[in-house]
């Protein structure tokens, strides 16, 4: 099982590297809004910076988690599924290497995010402070790529897709803590924003960075990850089997 | 043991069969299924490699039951889906080795060893470290095949191993398919070729609608047909025929004519345009091919439901 995991992961990480401009495009965007609001816009300092950098590394695995959402249903219509399916390898081995895979492949984006705000300011860490963030960005990519392979996989073509992923993307972030303190936001904003995953996220790895344990936030990602991994799991076999 | 058998094996998707009742043995040859799209060749295909559950029936390969041990099925057998699926961002040994791997050759000098042999089976040897990006269609396919014999399967099933490729690609691959029959394999083909069906293949059934109409060698089945015979003339059909000469169609200047001895016929005929004062610029005579057993199996004009993922996938390929 762990074998074919690998084999699959090794597979859709070759592909990756050999893209350049697949590489490039996903880190633009958390770039520049990182440079935009920490260091650019008037008015902010330091602290802001450092505020802003747990929130923009989530909407990094965010956005790396709903872009690899398509790659199984792109495996599906371009007929490598078929084959895959057909290998004596345990079916699901297909389904974890690509969640796996999303995931390496935002944590890789999420530390070239991390060197930029080091570069451009922000506070430097200590050496667990990163690890326990990493740990939460990892956690959290598990639950955004079983989120976005569920939903690509339910809709079954790259189109309606495409919609979904922007549909999502910019209004997750937004409604979450990555600009705004849950005691700055108003009333309607705060409820959604305790409902997203990402404010656990966001909030975690803030609580990471300044030293404490996030026990609550930790519990909440590990349980709607497991939720949503069963849930992909399930979609995955209905998209399979017939 | 049968490599593969299937007894009574239906799929019902939706309230209608697609499939009905199917029995087959197929054993150390290249057996092929012939049929019209939407026959049902492909959900057969699917059942045998465990990707389609049956409805009912039971279908084995290797005697591994695909319900019961499709782990079993999925280890004797590979499987070549008509979808040219090679990745093309990565190289041809890469591409095979990623195979290797899912079939559980772990041992890294034995699938070195492995990956070698049929890429060199294959001829890609030299092109190995290529992008398959730069890979034609032909070479695609090998690329394909090699991929499906890394694990030294028992069972080969193809789908339209040669659609999209040139004449000599198509050739080439015919060529290693009948190769590794040699080596007693047995290989399943789905096919629309039915030149290459009959050259190629030892045994083929042609499918309508889910049921099997005929089975038997190419030979076989031609042996139950007459000869063709093929005039071209201005003048239609004589008004007085040979006997034991039955026209078959009058289209665009050309009669055509089956008869039981065609090369006598043939004259008798000729005698018959003579005396009537037809004009016939032409005629010809050939033995019946699995293009006539199938069309009088099949009937004219049947058309299948239009499959949208189909059509996709070969206008990508385009």
């Amino acid at each position: 099982m762990i074998y074919g995991v690998l084999a699959y992961a090794q597979r859709d990480l070759r592909r990756w590297i050999r893209s350049p401009m697949n590489v490039i495009s996903t880190l633009v965007m958390p770039a520049a809004w990182l440079i935009f609001m920490g260091v650019v816009l008037p008015g902010t300092d330091k602290g802001y910076l450092d505020f802003i950098t747990p929130g923009v590394l989530v909407m990094t695995m965010l956005n790396a988690g709903l872009f690899g959402g398509s790659s199984l249903m792109f495996d599906k219509v371009l007929g490598y599924l078929d084959k895959f399916l057909a290998a004596p390898t345990p079916r699901e081995s297909i389904l974890a290497g690509k969640i796996i895979f999303i995931t390496v492949r935002g944590l890789l984006q999420a530390l070239v995010i991390q060197i930029i705000a080091i570069l451009v300011g922000a506070t430097v860490l200590s050496l667990w402070a990163y690890i326990a963030t990493f740990a939460i960005l990892a956690l959290f990519g598990v639950f955004v790529a079983s989120f976005g392979t569920t939903i690509a996989l339910y809709l079954g073509e790259h189109d309606s897709y495409a919609a979904a992923q922007s549909f999502l993307s910019m209004p997750l972030y937004l409604a979450s803590t990555a600009m705004l303190r849950y005691d700055q936001m108003p009333a309607v904003l705060f409820y959604i924003a305790k409902v997203n995953p990402l404010s656990y996220a966001i909030d975690a790895a803030r609580m990471a960075s300044s030293g404490t344990f996030p026990l609550l936030e930790v519990a909440v990602l590990v349980a709607v990850s497991v939720v949503m991994a069963l849930l992909c799991i399930r979609m995955f076999r209905r998209a399979t089997i017939s | 043991m049968n490599a593969i058998e299937t007894n009574g094996l239906t799929k019902v998707y939706e309230g209608s069969a697609v499939v009905k009742g199917l029995d087959l043995r197929v054993n150390g040859e290249i057996y092929g299924l012939l049929g019209p799209n939407g026959s049902g060749k492909t959900t057969t295909v699917n059942m045998l490699t465990t990707l389609v559950r049956p409805t009912s029936g039971t279908a084995s390969v290797c005697g591994h039951d695909v319900t019961k041990d499709s782990a079993g099925v999925r280890r004797s057998m590979s499987y070549v889906p008509q979808d040219m699926a090679v990745d093309i961002r990565l190289t041809g040994w890469e591409n095979v080795e990623l195979f290797a791997k899912l079939y559980g050759i772990k041992d890294k000098t034995e699938r070195r060893e492995r990956i070698e042999y049929v890429l060199d089976i294959m001829n890609l040897t030299d092109r190995a470290g290529d992008m398959t990006k730069k890979y034609s269609g032909g070479m695609r396919r090998r690329l394909e095949l090699a991929q499906a014999l890394v694990h030294r399967p028992e069972v080969l099933f193809l789908d339209e191993p040669t659609v999209g490729l040139d004449v000599t690609s198509r050739r080439s691959i015919w060529e290693y398919i009948t190769k590794l029959r040699g080596s007693g394999m047995t290989i399943f083909v789905t096919t629309h070729q039915m030149d290459e069906a009959e050259r190629y293949c030892d045994r083929v059934g042609i499918l309508k609608k889910g049921v099997l109409l005929n089975e038997g060698t190419p030979g076989e089945l031609t042996s139950g047909l007459e000869d063709v015979v093929i005039v071209r003339t201005d003048s239609g059909l004589p008004r007085n025929l040979p006997d034991g000469v039955t026209p078959v169609k009058l289209e665009n200047g050309e009669a055509v004519f089956s008869a039981s001895d065609g090369a006598d016929s043939l004259d008798a005929i000729l005698d018959s345009y003579k005396a009537e004062g037809g004009k016939v610029f032409s005629a010809s005579v050939r033995g019946p091919t699995l293009e006539d057993v199938y069309m009088q199996a099949i009937g004219p004009g049947e058309e299948a439901p239009f499959d949208e993922d189909r059509f996709r996938n070969m206008m990508r390929r385009r």
